[in-house]
């Protein structure tokens, strides 16, 4: 079997996952658990096409990979401090009760 | 290849439950599972720094704040969660199937034989790029989460309250 | 994962230097004897190595609970201990058996599976970490060589199973006290990282026993090279020291298991063998956690001075080790618990900056002793250090001066 498109088919498949938590969960931290599951989705492409690709001497895929992680790190924390901001406003975590702009 | 074909259902699974379980706190740490499998995963790959920084990064503080996060808000929304399936899960389907059909049909169709590849990832060489060829990036980073801890820390104060 | 290759010749069995190594050698030894396959051999050795570290470290840990009654009872002017045999050496089984033969008790309201896996999710990683440690010249149980990074990435394990038992516990204490552990540790596992990323820089290795090695020899002829030893070092282990004691949760840091505001913390709803299991984790964390700033700082294995080369180097290694987790229980018999607030305020605007003054400083006394200027790079290092640490203090201090303390609940 191509161990690049096992790995391929994983990243596939937690992507399409992450996605689907992003559309069906209504609290905003599980929207963030979809979003992280589909980083980490695209991650592990990097990683698969570093390892079972050409020789890259310039380590594109591991370098992508580390800014990946560091911006994800960046994004969880905003994220979650906007989350708690929105939360001490509504009493709730859910999407549709942050509706005050709804008309 | 013997890792990977034993860690891949593993990471599957993990993350199917942190997406299925009704139970908030549950998502979140089967969420940590998963980081950290896919972490092993790196590790077994030949990424070792990567491997590390991911549980380093990942497990060790974006999970932990994910579930954290929850702790704090305390949601109790698990039985209107398996309410609202029959009505959310369909749509869901709707959107994701097609996705997934479309990304396995190119994997399995224009993919290449794999090379053998290289499992060799000299920490040092990185240390290295990342001052040099990417040394714009890595400030560009660095402003990025400082303005990041800034705002979160801003954003998270408990507004002054008047006496 | 990836080790250094091993060492060259090996002498003689009973060597001093060696003789940590011999259950694993004489384990290697008796299966090639019985010309076993060469998997089983190397499995047999990292069992045997590992049997081994366990053994000492169980020994320690075991001494260290009646040391640490005997040294607070001292500083508190009482006897400790001493029922159990002579001057009570005997109380660590005393309290082993009462441990194993306790109830064990699991709330109604506890997640069940998660109730029981917590215990040993948190034992795993303190093991784990203990494995990775330079002991001895000769004696590093698995040489990784991105240990420093692998140490970290375990203590990130250590944070999400202290969540697993607050959480899993179902009640109140356990939460709150899961809630302080992990803010304390999110914080202070920052300024630890920061204050380890000099030592990195200056080494230009993440493989402990390298960062070790980088430590030998002698300025002037009899002032060791440690780490601790230079201006940014000595910043930089202090603030180690400090947030390693906020990493191991123990007093003044311990406010998630203050046993007068929340009975134990994330431990409260454990009895019996699985409390046990917490207690070994915590002192196990204790040992892995000065072992590494001993490895980072303190110059792991190396003598303090030349001339003492015929005593083994994991002697060494252990004095040190000894010295640290005293200073551990010297700190915890003398100071008193601080408030959650003081905790965060002194870890995000004394300890991360300070940290972070390490690394420019670490930097520039490098590239100065490159340059040949060693008198320049103490002035230079000794001032980036010291005049924000003067600044800040000052600032620091009116702050807490001006504001005066209000009592919500007391008055009235």
């Amino acid at each position: 079997m191509n161990p690049l498109a096992v790995l391929l088919t994983l990243s596939s498949v937690l992507f399409a996952l992450g996605l689907f938590a992003v559309l069906t969960r209504r609290n905003t931290i599980l929207v963030l658990v979809g979003i992280e599951l589909m980083l980490n989705a695209a991650n592990l492409n990097f990683i698969g096409f570093w390892r079972y690709g050409p020789p890259d001497p310039q380590l594109t895929g591991p370098m992508f990979v580390l800014f990946g992680i560091a911006i994800a790190a960046a994004e969880a924390a905003v994220g979650l401090a906007i989350i708690l901001m929105v939360f001490r406003h509504t009493r709730s975590t859910d999407l549709n009760a942050s509706n005050s702009l709804h008309g | 290849m013997t890792a990977l074909l034993i860690l891949s259902p593993l990471i599957m699974l993990a993350a199917l439950g942190a997406v299925w379980k009704a139970r908030p706190v549950h998502a979140g740490l089967l969420l940590a599972l998963t980081l950290s499998l896919a972490g092993m995963l790196y590790i077994a790959l030949g990424a070792e720094f990567l491997g590390l920084v991911q549980f380093m990064v990942y497990v060790g503080a974006v999970a932990v704040l994910i579930v954290f996060a929850l702790l704090i808000t305390r949601p109790r929304d698990e039985i209107e969660e398996i309410a609202r399936r029959p009505k959310s899960v369909g749509p869901g389907l709707l959107c994701t199937l097609p996705l997934l059909a479309t990304l396995l049909y190119t994997v399995d169709r224009t993919l290449p034989e794999a090379p053998p590849g290289t499992a060799d990832l000299p920490v040092r060489r990185i240390g290295e790029l990342l001052f040099t060829t990417h040394a714009p990036a890595v400030l560009a980073v660095a402003i990025l989460l400082t303005a990041v801890m800034l705002g979160a820390a801003l954003f998270a104060r408990e507004p002054s309250k008047k006496p | 994962m990836k080790t250094l290759i091993a060492q060259a010749a090996e002498p003689s069995l009973w060597s001093p230097e060696w003789l940590p190594l011999l259950p694993k050698r004489l384990v290697e030894n008796l299966l090639e004897h019985f010309n076993a396959p060469g998997w089983l051999v190397s499995i047999g050795g990292i069992a045997a190595g590992a049997a081994t570290v366990l053994a000492v470290f169980m020994t320690a840990f075991a001494l260290l609970s009646l040391i640490e009654r005997k040294t607070l009872a001292r500083a508190q002017n009482r006897i400790g201990p001493n029922r159990a045999g002579p001057f009570g050496i005997l109380q660590p089984v005393a309290d082993g058996i009462k441990m194993l033969t306790k109830e064990d008790i699991v709330p109604a309201k506890a997640e069940k599976l998660l109730h029981l896996l917590a215990p040993i999710l948190i034992v795993i990683p303190a093991i784990m970490a203990l494995g990775v440690l330079p002991y001895g010249r000769e004696w590093t149980p698995v040489p990784l060589e991105l240990g420093l990074l692998f140490f970290f990435a375990l203590g990130a394990l250590t944070e999400v199973s202290v969540f697993i038992a607050g959480w899993a516990s179902g009640s109140k204490f356990p939460m709150l006290g899961a809630m302080r552990a992990i803010s304390q540790m999110v914080s202070y596992e920052l300024p630890l990282v920061l204050s380890a990323i000099a030592v990195i820089m200056v080494s230009g290795t993440l493989s402990l026993p390298e960062i070790v090695a980088h430590q030998g020899g002698y300025h002037l002829g009899f002032l060791p090279a440690w780490h601790i030893l230079t201006p940014w070092g000595l910043v930089g282990g202090l603030v180690f020291f400090i947030a390693s004691i906020g990493e191991a949760n123990r007093c003044p840091f311990d406010l998630p298991e203050g046993e007068s505001e929340i009975v134990a913390g994330h431990m409260t709803e454990y009895s019996g063998f699985k409390y046990a299991l917490f207690f070994m984790g915590e002192y196990l964390g204790l040992f892995a956690i000065s072992g590494l700033g001993v490895t980072l700082f303190l110059g792991g294995w190396q003598a303090p001075f030349p001339g003492l080369g015929f005593v083994p180097s994991w002697i060494w290694f252990f004095a040190k080790l000894a010295a640290v987790i005293f200073l551990f229980l010297w700190i915890r018999a003398t100071f008193p618990r601080l408030r959650m607030d003081q905790l965060m305020r002194f870890g995000w605007l004394a300890l991360i900056p300070m940290s972070l003054l390490t690394i420019p400083a670490a930097g520039i006394w490098t590239l100065l002793h490159r340059a040949g200027h060693g008198l320049i790079a103490w002035v230079v290092t000794i001032a980036l250090l010291v005049v924000p640490f003067v600044i800040m203090t000052v600032l620091f201090n009116r702050g807490l001066a001006r504001s005066n303390r209000t009592y919500r609940f007391a008055e009235s």
